[in-house]
């Protein structure tokens, strides 16, 4: 293999072993150094455990061929135990593995495997031996029965070209990242432990009726959940016996010690209640890598870590057996672990997502049940452990409130400053009205009560409002590009030519009108918003297949296991297990540059009639080549995010109009879809999909970011921005809304 | 009352992390703006790359300096080198404010 010179190849190599020795103390340094000397590498277990599984049960129904494979997955896991580990168990052989969903990512793989270990974005290690395996039994078998394929079954290859690579509506990457975005029910496995469920799974199975038609498939259910909770418990004693092992033949006696305590404390959690707050941080370990190991997605949120955990902070610390240090040692190997987990995407998604970063999200502050500010020491300290520790994962943040006291910001401001891009900030009120309204329609009210949403509601993967253990729905799911629907506007319904993706020149959405016959501004407004509207239902469409496929194929007991009420019910969470059922949603990209684009055309073409709208087209198409007095004039209109309310009222009527466009559709398990802005970086691959716009943006160029103002388009200092931003009505993004910005380091620290 | 951080205590003498000299007014100006920007304005989230725009320019050029280096892409932090150069670009592209 040559030398990287780009890439996650090169920054592996830069780091291993060497440069990230960081943290609290020698054995978090030691953790940390283990982390960045291994490379991200494939773990071919879970594949193996499906396939065993499936090959096992031909003929046997869905649910039940789902339930004993997450049941093998668990008993197949590896039980090493590494050297300065306090915290047990890992999803994966190796460190930095991922576990990958071979159901989902076949059919890609069975082409690109043999990239796999050279290719620039997200390269992964495998050995020879799994490499072979892969290529010769697990892929053939899986290839034809991908969720992608199957969707393709759905619909005609041109449906299936315009939702993957068109580049206006997408859902290629929901269909390989299912089962993620979730909060478990934190308090109650970490309070209960699994046998809590176990000995209710076991009541309800002797309590059915045989002679109930409504027994038949819950009899299936609750066998398979029963199936899966004895292989935890049985995790548990085989890391426990591994535990023991290890500290059998330990020379230094203080580490054996170490090794006999981690054996004791396996054989109580995750299976039963945690007793102090060493085991709560082995349940919220063990918890968050079985549900990254069932679901294929990018984020298992750890919610507010500060609440659930504090009784046990609390109560450990007035016994005197714990330390605030202690404590965040704790906290800081959790953040190594989970950091651990890579995150295994296709090629393509790498080359837009790539970093092999996961999301699980950790939330401090907030409000508590009764309405009261609910930090506490935890909060401070989760946010401190960060500092010390340095690594990627988790997404920490800080729910912000106006009791939320100014010490705890200027933590999370201090923290922020030291340019790691953490934490996020999260303002509670609108994310308590979010959830009020959660899939709950245009207009309508969600399932949560006042106190689910006080006590349990915080933030999943990057921004998405949800609830400890009420809700399951996959938030990260429709993709909208709405600078290629203002493309399509100018351009009756064409995607451009010289761009990435497939269709390029061809009409990808609907012919809305030629430029030339828009006579005012509201005529050719009115043809934005039906581009717009259209991409929404057109996705919709592909999104309802999606949905219908994974409610019938891809359970997941353990997300089902850990809903309140879920197992009562007995429905999976696929199948709208959840109290709170959402999703899957619709995201826009490119809001920035819509709004810009739509300034500019009312201003040049219509206010200032320094230019035709068919001349805008021509020039777009044209990627502006013999058109630069024309792009100049685009350029100087107004920009949002300058609190300029030419382009700020145009920003907050299209904003409202693509949350009323996608809450008035209803999902196929019942619920209504929830609007989001937050498509992280796909802002660079819907860029290089996208031509000209008429804000002065060249084809292929990124559009703008999240909800963000365009790159270099807010000249007024971060105060203008952020009038610009409050303008907009964020409680009508009910699946959550994400904006950055950037302060100079300059600014803020006296060296840097 | 809550303590804050700087009533806990802390000792960690093996730890690694040195702490910066903050600038109070821009740390002044920088809560400010994000408590009026959540908590007055009612914007939902915000999230913050601070590392200076001629250091990511100096990153790209010479990724071996910056082996730890994390930006915060959208919704997730990661190391510099990782992410694709198109995707450096646009992180350098974004406006960077000053007060």
């Amino acid at each position: 293999m040559a030398t990287p010179t780009a890439g996650a190849a090169l920054g592996n190599e830069l780091r291993a072993g060497t440069v990230a020795k960081v943290g609290s103390t020698k054995r978090i340094q030691e953790l940390n150094g283990m982390l960045h000397s291994n490379r991200p590498n494939v773990d071919i277990t879970r594949a193996r455990a499906y396939t065993k599984v499936y090959r096992e049960t031909e003929g046997m129904p869905s649910l039940m061929r789902r339930y004993k494979a997450s049941a093998e997955v668990y008993r197949t896991l590896s039980d090493n135990v590494y050297d300065y580990e306090q915290l047990v168990g890992w999803p994966t052989k190796r460190i930095r593995g991922a576990n990958f969903a071979i159901e989902l990512h076949a059919h890609w793989l069975a082409e690109d495997l043999p990239n796999l270990r050279d290719r620039t974005y997200d390269p992964f290690e495998i050995t020879d031996e799994d490499y072979k395996e892969l290529e010769e039994d697990l892929l053939p078998y899986w290839k034809d029965k991908t969720m992608a394929v199957q969707w393709g079954h759905y619909v005609t290859p041109e449906e299936w070209d315009r939702a993957q690579f068109g580049g206006v509506s997408d859902v290629s990457n929901y269909l390989c990242a299912n089962g993620s975005h979730f909060i478990p029910a934190w308090t109650e496995v970490i309070q209960h432990g699994f046998v809590k469920y176990y000995e209710e799974a076991k009541a309800l199975l002797a309590a059915l009726d045989p002679n109930d038609p409504a027994s038949i498939d819950k009899r299936i259910f609750y066998h398979g959940i029963l199936e899966v909770l004895e292989a935890i418990r049985d995790w548990g004693e085989r890391l426990s016996a591994s535990c023991a092992r290890r500290a059998e033949t330990e020379k230094d006696p203080q580490r054996k010690q170490e090794l006999e305590k981690m054996a004791e404390m396996m054989k109580r959690v995750p299976w039963g209640p945690a007793t102090s707050f060493y085991d709560a941080c082995e349940t919220a370990w063990a918890v968050c890598f079985f549900l990254f190991v069932e679901g294929a997605g990018p984020s298992i949120t750890w919610s507010r870590f500060d609440q659930y955990m504090y009784p046990y902070y609390k109560a450990d610390m007035e016994k005197g057996i714990l330390t605030p240090e202690k404590a965040m040692e704790l906290i800081e190997e959790l953040y190594i672990k989970v950091t651990s987990n890579v995150w295994f995407q296709s090629t393509q998604m790498a080359y837009i997502f790539g970093g092999y970063y996961r999301y699980p999200h950790l939330d401090v502050g907030g409000l508590d049940e009764n309405g009261k500010d609910a930090t506490n020491e935890l909060s401070y300290l989760c946010l401190r452990a960060m500092r010390y520790v340095k690594t990627t994962s988790p997404a920490v943040s800080i729910m912000l409130h106006q009791k939320t006291p100014d010490a705890l910001l200027y933590e999370a401001c201090e923290l922020a400053a030291e340019g790691m891009g953490h934490p996020s900030f999260f303002n509670c009120e609108s994310l308590y009205s979010m959830l009020e309204h959660r899939a709950g329609g245009l207009h309508g009210y969600s399932n949560y009560t006042r106190k689910d949403i006080l006590k349990f509601g915080s933030p999943i993967g990057c921004v998405e409002p949800g609830a400890e253990g009420l809700q399951y729905g996959h938030t990260d799911s429709g993709i909208i590009n709405v600078a290629g629907c203002v493309f399509a506007a100018v351009t009756n319904g064409k995607k451009a030519t010289g761009v990435d993706g497939s269709l390029c020149g061809e009409v990808v959405t609907y012919e809305s009108g030629a430029p030339e016959s828009f006579q005012s501004f509201d005529a050719f407004y009115e043809a934005v918003k039906g581009q717009v509207k259209y991409a929404i239902d057109e996705c919709h469409a592909n999104l309802l297949i999606c949905e219908k496929l994974l409610a019938e194929q891809f359970n997941l007991p353990t997300f089902t296991i850990l809903l309140d009420g879920a197992l009562e019910r007995a429905v999976d969470a696929t199948a709208g297990g959840a109290k709170v059922n959402i999703g899957p949603t619709m995201q826009m990209v490119g809001f920035g540059t819509l709004v810009d684009s739509v300034a500019a055309i009312k201003k040049v073409v219509f206010e200032d009639h320094a230019a035709t709208l068919a001349e805008v087209a021509e020039a777009c198409m044209k990627n502006f080549v013999g058109y630069d007095a024309l792009r100049a004039k685009l350029l100087a209109a107004p920009k949002y995010g300058n609190d300029d309310d030419f382009a700020d009222d145009i920003a907050a009527d299209l904003w409202k109009w693509f949350a009323d466009c996608t809450m008035v559709l209803k999902m196929y398990r019942g619920h209504y879809c929830d609007a989001a802005i937050q498509m992280v970086q796909s802002n660079v691959g819907y860029g290089a999909m996208t031509g000209a716009t008429p804000n002065g943006r060249l084809a292929g160029q990124p559009i703008s970011d999240t909800m963000s103002a365009t790159q270099q388009a807010d000249t007024n200092g971060p105060t203008a921005a952020a009038r610009s931003y409050g303008k907009l009505d964020f409680p009508a993004y009910t699946n959550g809304t994400l904006l950055n910005m950037w302060i100079s380091q300059s600014e803020l620290l006296a060296q840097s | 009352m809550t303590a804050t951080i700087r009533d806990i205590p802390l000792n960690c003498p093996e730890a690694t992390y040195v702490e910066p000299v903050y600038k109070e007014a821009g740390m002044r100006n920088f809560t400010n703006l994000v408590r009026t920007m959540l908590n007055d304005y009612g914007v939902y989230h915000v999230q913050f790359n601070t590392i200076n725009k001629e250091t990511l320019i100096d990153a790209k050029a010479h990724p071996e300096n910056y082996p730890t280096l994390m930006v915060r892409v959208a919704g997730y932090s990661v190391y510099w080198t990782d992410i694709a150069e198109r995707v450096q670009d646009d992180i350098i592209n974004r406006t960077e404010h000053s007060f």
